[in-house]
């Protein structure tokens, strides 16, 4: 919800970047399903994009979601969702009450 | 604020949407208070709850499907249970999705011909072919709908075979766990031969300003993860409650005849439940995530899963009847659910039968099976008789209306208000809560008021200040108790109007949410401006309201009652020893509860109250 609202202005959970696959019937566990923040973009291959630029917008086009080799980006209403940190400060984070996502730097990646 | 509601004629076949209007919502709210309002108007003495004139109404709270704190729903209808006011309070995901798919509110009338099921996506509405869900428990019927409609992340509420066998207690659930759970809203949706509501919704929640929401959401929220109750309830749930209900002797043990167990109960405590627990998992939108999901492995249960249960849950099919076995009590909790019928109305008409078994009032020549205090492959055969109305269970499936079938000398041994059964604890040491439970509008309820700080021996400079007036800080005084149970009932009907989960409020603790925070929050997630005050007065108009539907169908004073047990046996051993309900005093706590609600004193509302509360031009069938 709020990864939506703090993007879009409104409320919508399809328009978030970052989703949770939960089996409500079952047993099974909650998937995340978010933007892994790949070194190896695939998702702009075939593009003639500036890597740095794309990773900061949340708003893609869905073909990007169609090359994701983890299927990580919803498509809704015309847009791939993409997860760009908020810019540092994951919204998501901090709502987060079980303390189940973190922000991690990952060693030798550049800059956000 | 877009939200409409839908009216639906299953006989007809049509669906009518409509706006609902800045008035209404300033008036009602939504949730309960908009769903009283839509049903005031057919709520006569006349209407036969199975009827088809019946309105099944489904009201999700005004903040339900936003950054509020917990996404409920009500379902209210006449009930069949009781024969009065139906009205049930609901968890999970169910009301949120309604509010994604552009709806707060339906209300649903006319039997359909055939079985049919709703299924709703985006505002657009189908009325589709139920007979291959027939006979399906409550679970698999939403697995099917899911797979039938090739999508899983709709929200089904549903009823199994208890709703289709027009059980008095049936509910409708939805998920592993929620439930609209008391006053038989699943057998009022079972004479519609309504199986499902099949909802997907993904349209946008408007937000006037999203940049302030998200501050102040983020403010309430950390300052919600600091707090100690936040913490137990999220890790243990509400089981937690257990010890010291037992410690302190306001537990049900063998209907009310003992109020505590000692050692035995610890068998129920959360820490026992914990052995069983895979996880905790939330409502919609919820921090606090107080739910647990559970699993037998091994023993006779072996390969049960599911999510709760709750304190009242575990508490009905447990202590009440004398059975410490956690893992019967969450098979036979697990049952209930799959069945589709409540677990506490069903716990106490079971309980009611062990003691005129144990009594020798009935034998087994009417219960067909031995009937002792714990028995627990009794219990479980029985729920399923209930179920299907075989034998004795069709007789149980009655309720309260099963007391001519079982003579004149059972009637004392069912304990019930107002046509519904009392529900887990024993209300003769806590004063209060006795007082919310024979006032409650829909029967034996414990949550219309249960002022749960009260066991808490606050200082009384801290109750004054929140009820505004002297409140005793001793359970087992009276005085001041009825200012207490009308404040919690007012905040309580604002909580139920909003969707915000009882839990998030001053039922958990006196710093918990209340109507500056509410203020706030229907601002920003709507716009609409109310003062606290005026939030005040829509939980008294709430309140009236049902009061004054109830008045108009014969309801007096003479109904706001206590089991004949409170009242004429002290308990008889254990940390509550001795206490019991005075006449006398109880009476003192009905005249001052009267008094600050603005009503007489045979509890109907005055025509100043319903002028100064905007009722007085309600209308009446």
């Amino acid at each position: 919800m709020v990864c939506s609202l703090f993007h879009t202005g409104v409320i919508n959970p399809e328009k978030s970047a970052v989703r949770i696959e939960s089996d409500d019937l079952g047993a099974g566990l909650n998937v995340p399903l978010l933007c892994r923040q790949c070194k190896n973009m695939k998702c702009l291959e075939g593009e003639n994009a500036d890597e740095g630029m794309e990773k900061r917008k949340f708003l893609w086009a869905p073909s990007r979601a169609q090359r994701c080799p983890f299927h990580a980006l919803p498509v809704y209403d015309g847009y791939a969702y993409h997860c760009d940190l908020c810019g540092g400060n994951p919204r998501c984070l901090k709502v987060c009450t079980p303390n189940a996502l973190s922000l991690q730097k990952v060693h030798g990646a550049g800059p956000l | 604020m877009t939200r409409k509601i839908a009216f639906i004629d299953l006989e007809k076949g049509t669906v009518r949407i409509e706006p609902i209007s800045v008035e209404l919502r300033r008036k009602f709210l939504g949730g309960r208070g908009m769903n009283m309002h839509l049903l005031s108007g057919s709520y006569t003495p006349e209407l036969d709850p199975l009827s088809p004139r019946n309105p099944l109404i489904f009201g999700a709270g005004l903040l339900t499907g936003t950054l509020g704190f917990g996404s409920r729903m009500n379902i209210t209808a006449k009930s069949p249970e009781s024969g009065g006011l139906g009205d049930s309070n609901m968890g999970g995901h169910f009301g949120s999705e309604l509010v994604k798919a552009g709806l707060s509110h339906l209300v649903i009338t006319g039997r359909s011909p055939v079985p049919v099921y709703l299924s709703i996506k985006n505002g657009a509405f189908e009325i589709r072919d139920a007979r291959g869900l027939k006979g399906l428990d409550t679970v698999e019927t939403q697995k099917r709908i899911r797979r039938e409609l090739g999508d899983h992340r709709v929200q089904i509420a549903c009823i199994g075979p208890a709703g289709e066998n027009l059980v008095r207690f049936a509910c409708i659930r939805s998920g592993l766990k929620s439930a609209a759970g008391r006053t038989g809203m699943g057998a009022v949706m079972g004479s519609k031969n309504l199986k499902a509501v099949a909802v997907r919704g993904t349209l946008d929640i408007e937000i006037p300003n999203p940049g302030a929401y998200l501050t102040y959401y983020q403010s309430r929220l950390n300052r919600l993860m600091q707090s100690k109750w936040a913490a137990a309830l999220g890790r243990q749930g509400t089981p937690l409650l257990f010890r010291n209900s037992n410690l302190m002797g306001f537990l049900s043990i063998q209907n009310n005849q003992y109020t505590a167990a000692g050692e035995r109960v610890a068998g129920l405590y959360a820490e026992a439940l914990e052995a069983y627990s895979t996880g905790m998992v939330a409502c919609s939108g919820c921090p606090v995530h107080c739910r647990h999901r559970f699993a037998i492995k091994n023993g006779r249960y072996a390969g049960t899963m599911g999510e709760g249960p709750e304190y009242a849950s575990m508490g009905s099919m447990g202590s009440k009847l004398g059975n410490y076995d956690i893992e019967t009590v969450l098979f036979a909790s697990e049952l209930c659910n799959r069945y589709g019928m409540d677990t506490i109305s069903g716990g106490t008409y079971i309980a009611w039968a062990m003691e005129l078994y144990q009594r020798g009032i009935i034998d087994r020549t009417v219960t067909g099976m031995s009937l002792e205090w714990g028995n627990g492959e009794a219990l479980i055969e029985l729920l399923r008789r209930i179920a299907y109305r075989e034998g004795f269970g069709n007789i149980l499936a009655e309720g309260s209306f099963a007391r001519p079938m079982l003579g004149e000398s059972s009637r004392e041994y069912l304990l019930e208000i107002k046509n519904l059964p009392i529900e887990m604890t024993d209300e003769r040491l806590p004063k209060s809560f006795a007082l919310g439970l024979a006032t409650s509008t829909r029967g034996a309820c414990h949550m219309r008021s249960r002022p749960s700080i009260d066991v808490l021996g606050l200082p009384e400079e801290v109750l004054n200040r929140v009820y505004g007036g002297p409140v005793s800080n001793r359970l087992s005084s009276y005085s001041g108790k009825a200012r207490m149970v009308w404040w919690h009932e007012r905040i309580n009907a604002v909580a139920d109007a909003l969707g915000i989960c009882r839990f998030q409020t001053v039922f958990s603790s006196p710093h918990a949410l209340h109507y500056p925070h509410f203020a706030k929050l229907i601002a920003h997630a709507t716009g609409l401006h109310l003062t606290p005050k005026e939030i005040k007065t829509i939980g008294e108009r709430i309140c009236t309201l049902e009061r004054w539907m109830l008045a108009r169908s014969g309801l007096t004073r003479r109904d706001d009652t206590l089991p004949k047990r409170y009242f004429d046996e002290p308990v008889p051993e254990g940390p509550a020893k001795g206490e019991v309900v005075s006449r006398k005093d109880f009476d003192g706590m009905l005249d001052e509860y009267y008094r600050l609600h603005g009503w007489d004193r045979n509890g109907v509302p005055r025509t100043g109250t319903l002028k100064k509360l905007g009722l007085i031009h309600e209308n009446q069938s």
